[in-house]
């Protein structure tokens, strides 16, 4: 048993904390608050400072494959509500390539991403719940596949230079690549205001080549990508989370009321202490489930139950943060609000809290 | 960039190592042998809940006998000097057996007078203790002083070679059966509260001990004690006079994690799945096919490995003698709210059949879970209640002032 972080990786936290503190300030943030949410800038710095080879092997220019790394990253985004949305780069392309890609034309990508090059993913399909199954199709052709199809959620997917998808085929479930230039891209507009997008695939064309992973192992990697993607997220969520909490501890030990400070009662504290009991378990949760798929890339149980917690904590303690912040929390000068409504997209992309119960629940019946 | 030992360097590891996993493994074979069936059905009995009957007993001094008591305690005192993490894997072991093994006497009690006692407790009682030959009821709470431990008024008056016990002690369990009452008594009443409180060694063999049942919801038989005019020599005196108190909250947090071990519920856990997957209902399906049923089953499942994780983190954190008070709160408030919800989940999937008791035609897994929701409330108030262990919380894990 050893929960313990290495030297490195609490300085990497501490040094990101730096960087972030200074380019994501309020000041900073409001100029993404409308428009494009994508901080060119701040991603070329983590770049030049090597935090986007967080979680990639030496190799490529990275510091290592523990997914633990890669969790720290997001942790630090989410708290920081910084204006980058990298899952689809990060975790779905880079770890997805890392782990199934044996050819060097795939595997040179991760080099490109470590150095800010920006690749990203189109996953989940509109009226779709099980993403294992894609309604998006793909026909072999001789040595071709010609695919159709509607994607959506995917991040900053006009600025990526090409873009994983997930397709249903007759030899199963494929994962290619697609030049974004062949696909038509609709920006979306949603609560956090993230730069998410409708990708539409009509009759695009491919060469087999495009395929990442060997033959037959599909499905395999589509699992390992939805399990990361799943743990990533919340990572994100914990982040928000203990930003709002630390809010909640703040505010509460400031503001007066009736003569004393709101945080000496007893209904304020134990809100507030409750947002902390919430916070921990998904800490936790998550440190177990990045630990565990950093030497099993099969580990679904543990991170339903990462994604279960977050859910639950985001809406909890977004709620509760609200609640007793009161007027100040929901007002666009101060800061909570954006954690809010991110709090909102980690709880419901990719599996909300009851869906992801009802898969759990299948899994445990069937003792898997 | 990690440095050449970071690279080289184990991962964190999240479950337990191959010794602690060797160590589980053998207490586990240890206590299928002894658990017999005549000690079984003699805890399945009432009166036995507790433990106190002859089997019991039997159980207790062979367990003495094979060197599985005074497992915290440090060697030179006879223990064993084990880890907190494989004591904690001791605790969930004896909890999943469901042996009502007596943790505060031979983990809390026993390890401070083999320490802080007189020579003579150290020699008769301490050594009985390891032997498995002696039970402590613990004398803490009052009528009026349970929260507010520190207001006791027990006193003990200091009358030549002795003390003279007077007061009354309240939910003190297994005095019952026990052969000492390890009392908290007010030694000085002219300084704070907690600072004039000193720990006795009480005979409950003396004429002036006497004490009253009290029967519980969850037939948990506890008890009101009274002290009347009892003498005891200063040799029954344990550590310094009016230093009583850090002899209570010395290991109060070792005994809340022993109270939220995630062992028995997980137990119960995998009884009642293996259970719902045998289990034929409307002739043509298994009681786990239900879509309500899975969605319990995985509520409690991401519940238990929360708790698991918050414990093992928490016995981590003391292997390296230190002490996170904002975590040790949130593991006892989190544990005994989860097993209150938990045990809702585990009965609404048995449904009506979870009603019937033990002695009843049709029970299921012994009635375990008629039994167990009924002692669940015990422990949200007792061993510091949730609300005290919530301020803490706002205190030392959010910085946040003192409530009034």
């Amino acid at each position: 048993m050893d929960f313990s972080e290495l030297d490195y990786q609490a300085k990497v936290r501490d040094s990101l904390n730096k960087i972030l503190t200074d380019k994501c300030s309020q000041d900073e943030l409001k100029n993404f608050d409308d428009g494009f949410k994508h901080d060119d800038a701040l991603l070329s710095l983590l770049a030049e400072n090597g935090y986007l080879g967080l979680g990639i092997n030496e190799k490529f220019g990275g510091s290592g494959e523990d997914l633990y790394d890669l969790g720290i990253l997001f942790e630090r985004l989410g708290y920081f509500a910084a204006p980058l949305s990298l899952t689809g780069c990060l975790v779905d392309v880079a770890q997805t390539i890392q782990k199934f890609s044996e050819a060097e034309k795939h595997r040179s990508i991760l080099k490109s991403i470590v150095k800010g090059e920006i690749y990203t993913s189109a996953i989940l399909e509109p009226n779709n719940q099980d993403p294992e199954n894609p309604i998006t199709k793909a026909k072999f052709n001789g040595d071709k596949i010609l695919i159709n199809g509607v994607k959506y959620l995917s991040e900053i997917a006009s600025v990526a230079k090409s873009i994983l998808v997930s397709v249903s085929s007759d030899e199963g479930v494929l994962l290619v690549l697609i030049d974004k230039d062949k696909v038509k891209l609709t920006p979306l507009a949603s609560t956090a205001n993230s730069p998410i997008f409708k990708v539409e695939i009509n009759d695009v064309t491919l060469d087999q080549s495009s395929i990442i992973h060997e033959k037959g192992r599909g499905l395999e990697a589509l699992r390992y990508l939805l399990q990361i993607n799943m743990v990533m997220r919340s990572y994100i969520a914990l982040g928000v989370a203990e930003k709002m909490t630390a809010l909640i501890a703040s505010y509460t030990s400031e503001r007066e009321q009736f003569g004393r400070v709101i945080g000496t009662f007893q209904a304020v504290s134990h809100r507030a202490a409750d947002c902390f009991i919430e916070l921990e378990c998904l800490r936790l949760v998550n440190q177990q489930a990045s630990v565990n798929l950093n030497t099993n890339h099969d580990c679904e149980n543990d991170a339903l139950i990462s994604k279960i917690w977050a859910g639950n904590a985001c809406h909890k303690i977004s709620y509760s943060a609200q609640h007793l912040h009161g007027g100040t929390g929901v007002d666009k000068d101060y800061v909570l609000w954006r954690y809010c409504l991110l709090a909102k997209e980690c709880e419901l992309i990719n599996g909300s809290a009851s869906q992801n119960i009802d898969r759990l629940g299948t899994n445990i019946s069937s003792n898997q | 960039m990690r440095n050449e030992d970071e690279i080289l360097a184990l991962e964190m590891l999240i479950q337990l190592n191959s010794k602690q996993s060797k160590l589980k493994d053998q207490l586990q074979e240890y206590f299928a042998g002894l658990i017999s069936p005549e000690l079984k059905a003699e805890l399945s009995n009432p009166k036995y809940f507790e433990g106190g009957g002859p089997e019991f007993k039997q159980a207790m001094r062979t367990m003495g006998a094979d060197g599985w008591i005074g497992l915290s305690w440090k060697k030179e005192l006879g223990g064993k000097e084990l880890s907190p993490m494989e004591q904690y894997i001791f605790v969930e072991t004896v909890m999943r057996t469901g042996f009502p093994f007596p943790f505060l006497t031979t983990e809390s009690v026993g390890p401070m007078i083999a320490e802080y006692g007189s020579d003579w407790a150290k020699d008769e009682i301490a050594t009985k203790i390891l032997q498995g030959e002696l039970i402590f009821g613990i004398g803490y709470s009052e009528p009026n002083s349970g929260t507010d431990l520190a207001s006791l008024q027990t006193k003990a008056i200091k009358e030549n070679d002795g003390y003279l016990i007077n007061g009354q002690k309240m939910w003190t369990s297994l005095a019952n059966f026990s052969d000492y009452i390890w009392l908290a008594a007010r030694t000085d009443f002219e300084v704070k509260n907690h600072k004039g409180i000193s720990m006795f060694i009480v005979p409950t063999t003396n004429p002036g001990f006497s004490l009253s049942a009290i029967n519980t919801l969850g037939d948990v038989r506890t008890n009101a004690t009274f002290y009347e005019d009892i003498k005891v020599p200063d040799s029954h005196l344990v550590g310094n006079l009016n230093e009583g108190w850090s002899l209570i909250t010395s290991q109060l947090n070792l005994e809340r994690l022993a109270l939220v071990n995630h062992g028995p519920v997980e137990e119960l856990y995998k009884n009642v799945l293996a259970l719902a997957q045998k289990t034929k209902i409307n002739n043509d399906q298994f009681l786990i096919d239900l879509s309500w049923v899975k969605q319990n089953f995985a509520e409690i499942h991401s519940g238990i490995e929360a708790l698991k994780l918050i414990c093992w983190k928490q016995t981590w954190i003391m292997e390296s003698g230190q002490l996170n008070m904002a975590e040790a709160s949130v593991a006892k408030v989190y544990g005994s709210e989860f097993f209150i919800e938990a045990y809702r989940l585990l009965m609404e999937i048995m449904g009506e059949l979870s009603l019937l008791k033990n002695d009843s035609e049709l029970n299921v897994l012994n009635a375990r879970l008629e039994r167990m929701y009924r002692t669940a409330s015990i422990l949200t108030f007792g061993g510091g209640t949730n609300e005290v262990q919530r301020d803490i919380i706002a205190m030392a894990g959010l910085f946040m002032p003192r409530t009034r």
